[in-house]
């Protein structure tokens, strides 16, 4: 199987993932949106030498990879862009920052701490997305920005480049295949052919989404996606203003740690 | 249902089409079709027929003539409700379901011409079971098969409750099981269908009329078993 197919597949893994029935998945897509918002706030917000809590607000992300059963392995899998970015932004931190940090009443040099409070905020921002995304659908996640008066020429595109993504994907997908299939013992695309490629793949995908916009067109499509209205169930309420209520102790170092 | 002058449902009458200025695609085209018949439009590959479909559907509307759908006279403003009226099932079923289960796509087009969720409802349960396929409502639109996504397919359209329905190769890449599935889908629908096909065996189990399109312009327009009855005339067009 090749990238371009692993890469597909692992599109519709998630589909799959944001489609089972769990509670987590049920809950309104808003207060979930919400409450990764107010996290991500939160944890960027703590100051580069707080590492106690930053530690104590592992507690969300445990909770959702735990109670929403997601694989941790898939979360750091998900880190592999961003943690080389998040190391090379922190890398040098402990060469510049030579002050001294107490840390649990041991004296540590203020550039390691803060470069691993780099990393741990890098963890957990991407741990919290992916918890988002995969237990809420790209529907979902646009019904609560629609919700939230977000404009809706920008919800539109994003559905519109999750649509997309697909269609180019298995476009890529089937001119790859192609001329794989007749270069055989070849390693990759070889150069001469690239202009051509890519040009196919453009208008390929220009035509396909093309078919996807007047189908959309046809069944009465003005401009906006009409999702399905969704009632507000009390543990919509309650888990976001729980959630909301005990990361704010936290970082408001309510606990006294 | 809103019909024309003399009840029919679809007026085309001297319809031109070109994409580009010398190159025309579509001649002096003109027939009538009336709520309850099913059309076959045959023809060799690239003589039309998907364009003059797409062109019943408002999808292109720099053409000369006239083309009227239940009433409405085909042009911008009227688009809305002429979409209303007809719905179009493309040849590739993938670019049809765009959206992640087949609820939701079904669903689609009833949302947007703002019915209510009860009634979506209603309209999503009875088109899934025209189709025939209530088991596959909430399943993911990439995991179904050919034949599962040609179904779907039809049912985000009938779930519009269209008076015409046109289908671009319905049967293409069928099994014959699917095939025959199909057949028994589609002649179990009302309205006016429209079936652009190459496959002249399911066009004769499903219409009882056929046009024969060349060269851009119709060459024969009559009974199903008479048209595809010459064979000399078939050979003639390239089929």
């Amino acid at each position: 199987m090749d990238r371009i197919e692993k890469k597909i597949l692992e599109l519709n893994r998630l589909q799959d993932i944001q489609q089972r029935s769990h509670w987590m998945n049920n809950l309104h897509p808003l207060g979930k949106l919400l409450i990764s918002v107010i996290y991500i706030f939160l944890v960027t917000s703590i100051d580069k030498y707080d590492i106690v809590t930053l530690i104590l607000m592992s507690v969300y992300v445990i909770f959702t990879f735990i109670i929403g059963e997601l694989s941790v392995k898939e979360g750091i899998y998900r880190m592999r862009l961003i943690l080389p970015l998040v190391l090379f932004v922190g890398i040098f931190n402990p060469f510049f920052d030579k002050s001294s940090v107490p840390v649990a009443g041991f004296a540590v040099r203020g550039g390691i701490v803060s470069m691993l409070t780099l990393v741990i905020k890098g963890l957990y921002t991407v741990f919290a997305v992916y918890a988002l995304i995969a237990t809420t659908s790209i529907d979902d996640i646009c019904y609560a920005l629609r919700s939230i008066r977000v404009p809706k020429i920008i919800v539109i595109v994003i559905m519109l480049i999750y649509r997309y993504i697909d269609v180019m994907a298995g476009e890529v997908d089937r001119i790859y295949t192609a001329y794989r299939l007749r270069a055989p013992g070849q390693k990759g695309i070889e150069y001469r052919s690239w202009g051509t490629l890519v040009g196919q793949w453009l208008l390929r995908s220009m035509d396909k989404a093309q078919i996807v916009y007047e189908s959309m067109l046809l069944r009465g499509f003005k401009g906006d996606f009409i999702p399905k209205k969704k009632g507000i169930k009390k543990i919509d309420v309650i888990y976001p203003l729980v959630w909301a209520i005990v990361l704010l102790l936290i970082r408001l170092h309510v606990f006294g740690i | 249902m809103k019909t024309g002058v003399n009840g029919e449902l679809l007026n085309i009458d001297g319809l031109s089409f070109s994409y580009e200025k010398d190159s025309v695609v579509l001649k002096d085209i003109s027939f009538k079709a009336n709520y309850g018949e099913s059309i076959a439009l045959v023809g060799a590959n690239g003589i039309g027929k998907s364009t003059l479909m797409k062109l019943m559907v408002g999808l292109y509307l720099n053409y000369t003539g006239n083309i009227t759908v239940a009433g409405h006279e085909m042009c911008k403003k009227n688009l809305n409700h002429i979409r209303e009226h007809i719905g179009y099932v493309f040849q590739d079923s993938d670019s049809q379901l765009f959206l992640s289960t087949v609820e939701d796509d079904v669903a689609f087009g009833p949302r947007n011409y703002g019915l209510s969720e009860k009634e979506v409802e209603e309209r999503v349960t009875e088109a899934l079971r025209l189709v025939g396929i209530e088991r596959l409502r909430n399943n993911k639109t990439y995991k179904l098969s050919g034949g599962e996504k040609k179904l779907s397919a039809i049912a985000t359209i009938l779930s519009m409750k269209p008076d015409i329905i046109i289908m671009d190769e319905p049967s293409i890449a069928l099994d014959p099981r699917n095939r025959k599935n199909l057949i028994k889908v589609l002649t179990g629908i009302g309205g006016l269908k429209i079936i652009a096909s190459h496959d002249l065996d399911f066009v004769r189990n499903i219409c009882e009329r056929t046009i024969l399109l060349d060269e851009g312009t119709i060459v024969a327009d009559g009974r199903t078993e008479d048209v595809l009855g010459d064979e000399k005339l078939l050979e003639e067009h390239g089929l």
